[in-house]
C-alpha cells in the first residue's frame, strides 16, 4: 500500500492513469485518508456532480493483512445527498484485494464528455480501462455475472446500478462479498451517484499472485491478532449476540425501549415488531436452508451476516441487517420478513441505500402514495426507482426531495441524509449526533467505542443528562479513528469491555507499522478527521443551523414514553468546541 | 416432544408470557426467586433488563406491581444496545427513559406480571420455564400454533395445555378449543430437562 491510483477520466483521448507515490498521504487509511484528500483536493463550493469532484476509494490501515476484521472499506466525495463531506463505508472483498495490489487510494477524477461506460481492470500487471456499453443500465446481480464470466471468480468487484447511472442521490456502490455477489455496499450519502457521473460502472480487482502484506515485526503483528481474536470471540455481543441473530438483534430491544421508529416516527412501538426481530430471521434462515452466521469479507470473525433464502429454499438476499429490516420493516409499517428481503434484494441490485430507500418510502406513505404496511406497495415503488420513471426519480432523490414533492411536513433528515433506526426523542444521545455529525444523520458516527478507555475528553458521569454533549463527542472522535483503521465498527463492543483487546489493536497497527500509537494518537487522529470534515463543511455553506434536528422532535412527544428530544441548540453547538 | 420446539417457544417468549409475583417484590426478588435465576446469571448474563418499557438501572430498588411488563436481555450490539445495559457507560444517551422509581406499591398478595424473553436470554431460559409450565394468552397460542410450519408439525406429537395433554394432530385440525383468556402450557421433551441457568 504504497501508492496511489489516479484516473482522470476526463482527460483529453480518454481515462488517464498516474500512479503517484504517497507523498503528503503517507501514514493515512480508510476515512482518513479519503476525508484528507477531499478536503485538500475537491472545491467545497462544486457541483457534486461535476468534473470537480472527485471520488475516493481507500482500504484501512490493515486491510490486505492477515489481521482480524481488517477489511472495510472507506469511500469518499462530496456528497449529492447532504451537500457536505462523504465518507461511507462497505464491507465486502475490495479493500483486502485493493490493499494486497498495493494501493491505499484510487481516486477518480474528471469526467468523461461522452456517454460511453467504462470498467476498470486493476491486477498485478497494472491498470486497464475499457469502454464496455453493453453492461449500460445492468442492475448489480446482473453485472457481477457477466463480469464473472469475463474474468472468473477469483475477483472482486465494485459497482454501481441504474440508480448510480442515473446519478440518483441514493445511489450505492456495491462491492462483493465472499461468494461475488454485490451485497455489501458503501450506501450512505449518494456516492454511487458520484461514480456514475465518472461513467465508471465497475470496478475489477483481482489480487492473483500477489502476497498477503507483511508486517514490520511479523511475530509481535501475529500474536497481537491472537489476542485481537480471542477478545472478540470471547466477548457476548463480538462472540454470541451477533453471530447468533446479527444486528436485527436490535429489534427487539428498541422496540421494547419504546425508541424504535414506527410508521415514519409516528409512534416508537411497532406491534408487528418479534415477527421481523433477529430471532425470528435467524431461525427461519435456519430452517431454509440459509446461513444465520456469515462474514462479509474473509478475515471476519465476528460473522454477523447471513443467508436469507426463500420459501424455496433458493438464495433471495444476503440477511438484511438491522437498519434495513427497520427502514423497510416497522418504518413502513410492513411485519413480513420475505417482503423485507425482497426490497433489500432490490435495493442491492438497482444499486441504491437501504436506509435512505426505506425511509423514502414511509415519507411517500405518509404522503398517501401506499397505505403504511402495503408491503407490495412498497416492493412496486422500489421498482420505480430501478425503471428510473418519473416517480422513481423522486423517490431516487431521498426522503428530503421526495417529502418537498409530495408536501409531507414530517421529514426525518438531518443536513438531508435519512435518520436511521433509533427514535432521538426516546435516545437523545444518538439525536445528538444525528445533529451534529458531519456527515448528515448517521447512527455509526458515534458508535460505541471505549471512550473511557481512551479517556477522550476526560471521564464522563453518564448519569448527568450533559453527559450527552460529551459521550456524542467523544464517540464521534473514536469512531472517525477507527473508521481510518479499516477495522469493522462491531469491533467496539469488545474493546468497550476489554481493555486487553483494545491494546492488542494498537499492538496491531504498531507492529505492522514500527509505530508506537498510544490511546492519545488515536484520540488526535479522530480529532483531526473530524476538525477536517468540519472545515470543509464550513466551506461548503454549512452553519450551526444545519446541525439541528427537525424541529417536530422537539415538538412533538412520541408514545409509549411521550418525551420530546429537549436538547437545547446552545449545548448541541458545544460538540465540536474541543 | 422428541425435540424442543424452538419456533412455537421462540414466538410465544418474545411476545410474553406471564407469571405469579408477590406484590411489590423488587425485580432482583421476582428474578432470583420466582424465576429461579441464580444470581450469577442475572448479573453477568442479563445485562439488560426493561420494566413497563424503561431501561432499569437498579433492580434492587425497582418493584414490580400486577400488570408489569418485564424484558430480559443479553448484552446488545450498538451505541444504543450498549446504553441500554443495567448501570452502563452510555446511560446518559437513554436518560430520559430510564426507569425510576416512584410509587409506593401494595406488598401484599400476588400479582400476574408479563415476562419477555428475548436473545441468548430466550435461548437459555426459554425451555426452562416452558418445562416447568407458562401462562399464555389463548389467542397468542393460537396465533403461534397457527403460523406453525410442516417442520413443526413432523416433532410435535403432544402439548400440556391446563394440565391436559393434548395430541397434537388435533390442534393442528383446529380441533382444541380456544374459548379462554389464559392457559397454562407446559412442554416435556422425552430425556431432556432443561434447567434455568
Ligand atoms: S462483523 Fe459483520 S459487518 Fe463486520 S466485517 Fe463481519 S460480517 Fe462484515
Amino acid at each position: 500500500m504504497d501508492k496511489i491510483l489516479r484516473i482522470d477520466m476526463g482527460a483529453d483521448g480518454g481515462p488517464k492513469i498516474t500512479e503517484t507515490p504517497l507523498g503528503d498521504y503517507a501514514g493515512l487509511g480508510g476515512r482518513a485518508m479519503t476525508t484528507t484528500v477531499v478536503s485538500r483536493e475537491v472545491p467545497p463550493l462544486c457541483h457534486p456532480l461535476s468534473a470537480e469532484n472527485k471520488l475516493v476509494i481507500a482500504p484501512g490501515l490493515l486491510s490486505g493483512t492477515i489481521a482480524a476484521m481488517s477489511g472495510r472499506l472507506s469511500v469518499g466525495c462530496k456528497s449529492p445527498l447532504t451537500g457536505g463531506i462523504k465518507e461511507s463505508n462497505s464491507g465486502g472483498q475490495a479493500a483486502q484485494v485493493l490493499a494486497r495490489l498495493g494501493y491505499a487510494a484510487i481516486i477518480l477524477e474528471g469526467k468523461p464528455k461522452t456517454d460511453d461506460i467504462y470498467k476498470i481492470l486493476i491486477d498485478k500487471n497494472g491498470v486497464k480501462i475499457v469502454i464496455d456499453n453493453s453492461l449500460k443500465m445492468l442492475p448489480n446481480y446482473d453485472l457481477v455475472t457477466k463480469i464473472r464470466s469475463e474474468f472468473g471468480d477469483k475477483i472482486a468487484c465494485m459497482s454501481i446500478g441504474p440508480a448510480g447511472e442515473m446519478m440518483m442521490n441514493i445511489a450505492s456502490i456495491a462491492c462483493t462479498d465472499m461468494e461475488l455477489r454485490p451485497t455489501r455496499h458503501a450506501g450512505r450519502g449518494g456516492v454511487g451517484a458520484v461514480m456514475g457521473s465518472k461513467r465508471v460502472k465497475a470496478i475489477v480487482l483481482d489480487d492473483s499472485g500477489m502476497p498477503m502484506r507483511t508486517p514490520k515485526d511479523p511475530v509481535k503483528f501475529k500474536a497481537a491478532n491472537k489476542v485481537f481474536t480471542e477478545g472478540l470471540l470471547k466477548h457476548p455481543v463480538t462472540g454470541q449476540a451477533l453471530p447468533a441473530y446479527g444486528t436485527n438483534v436490535l429489534t427487539n430491544i428498541l422496540n421494547e425501549a419504546g425508541g424504535y421508529p414506527t410508521n415514519n416516527f409516528k409512534e416508537g412501538r411497532f406491534a408487528g415488531a418479534a415477527k421481523i426481530s433477529g430471532e425470528a430471521q435467524a431461525e427461519l434462515e435456519v430452517k431454509r436452508g440459509g446461513l444465520a452466521t456469515h462474514g462479509c469479507h474473509r478475515g471476519c470473525v465476528i460473522r454477523c451476516s447471513g443467508i436469507y433464502n426463500d420459501k424455496d429454499g433458493h438464495f433471495l438476499s444476503k440477511q438484511p441487517e438491522y437498519e434495513t429490516v427497520w427502514s423497510h420493516g416497522g418504518h413502513c409499517g410492513i411485519d413480513d420478513l420475505d417482503s423485507i428481503a425482497m426490497l433489500d434484494f432490490l435495493d442491492d441490485n438497482y444499486g441504491v441505500d437501504t436506509i435512505e430507500m426505506g425511509v423514502t418510502i414511509g415519507v411517500a406513505m405518509d404522503a398517501g402514495l401506499a397505505k403504511f404496511g402495503d408491503a407490495e406497495a412498497a416492493i412496486n415503488l422500489v421498482k420505480e426507482v430501478g425503471k428510473g420513471s418519473p416517480l422513481g426519480r423522486i423517490l431516487g432523490s431521498g426522503a428530503g426531495v421526495t417529502g418537498r414533492v409530495y408536501g409531507v411536513e414530517r421529514v426525518p433528515v438531518v443536513k438531508n441524509q435519512a435518520m436511521p433506526a433509533y427514535d432521538p426523542r426516546a435516545v437523545k444521545g444518538i439525536g445528538v449526533t444525528y445533529a451534529t455529525s458531519t456527515m448528515g444523520a448517521d447512527h455509526t458516527a458515534g458508535y460505541c467505542i471505549a471512550t473511557n478507555i481512551l479517556k477522550v475528553g476526560g471521564f464522563v458521569d453518564p448519569l448527568k443528562p450533559e453527559g450527552q454533549i460529551e459521550l456524542s463527542r467523544n464517540l464521534q472522535i473514536a469512531t472517525a479513528a477507527i473508521d481510518s483503521t479499516g477495522m469493522c465498527l462491531f469491533i467496539a463492543f469488545a474493546i468497550l469491555d476489554q481493555p486487553e483487546t483494545f491494546q492488542a489493536l494498537l499492538d496491531l497497527l504498531n507492529s505492522f507499522y514500527g509505530l508506537s500509537l498510544t490511546g492519545d494518537s488515536v484520540v488526535e487522529l479522530g480529532k483531526k478527521v473530524l476538525s477536517t470534515e468540519r472545515d470543509f463543511n464550513t466551506r461548503a455553506g454549512f452553519t450551526a443551523m444545519h446541525d439541528r434536528l427537525p424541529r417536530y422532535f422537539s415538538t412533538e412527544p412520541v408514545a409509549p414514553h411521550n418525551v420530546t428530544f429537549g436538547v437545547k441548540d446552545e449545548d448541541l453547538d458545544k460538540v465540536f468546541a474541543w | 416432544m422428541e425435540e424442543f420446539p424452538a419456533s412455537l417457544v421462540s414466538q410465544i417468549a418474545q411476545d410474553g408470557i406471564f407469571l405469579e409475583a408477590r406484590a411489590g417484590c423488587s425485580l432482583r426478588a421476582f428474578l432470583s426467586g420466582e424465576c429461579c435465576i441464580s444470581p450469577e446469571y442475572i448479573d453477568n448474563r442479563i445485562s439488560t433488563i426493561f420494566l413497563d418499557s424503561s431501561p432499569v438501572d437498579d433492580i434492587d430498588s425497582a418493584m414490580i406491581k400486577d400488570g408489569s411488563i418485564i424484558a430480559l436481555s443479553a448484552a446488545m450490539p450498538g451505541l444504543v444496545g450498549a446504553a441500554m445495559r443495567r448501570g452502563g457507560a452510555y446511560a446518559a444517551i437513554r436518560s430520559s427513559i430510564t426507569h425510576a422509581e416512584k410509587e409506593e406499591y401494595c406488598r401484599q398478595g400476588t400479582v400476574i406480571v408479563r415476562l419477555k424473553l428475548f436473545n441468548m436470554v430466550l435461548k437459555e431460559l426459554g425451555p426452562g420455564f416452558f418445562e416447568k409450565g407458562v401462562y399464555v394468552k389463548c389467542h397468542d397460542l393460537a396465533r403461534s400454533l397457527a403460523e406453525q410450519t410442516d417442520d413443526f408439525w413432523e416433532k410435535c406429537k403432544e402439548l400440556i395445555i391446563n394440565g391436559e395433554q393434548i395430541e397434537c394432530l388435533r390442534l393442528r385440525r383446529g380441533h382444541y378449543d380456544f374459548n379462554c383468556e389464559t392457559a397454562l402450557l407446559t412442554i416435556t421433551v422425552s430425556g431432556l430437562s432443561h434447567t434455568v441457568p
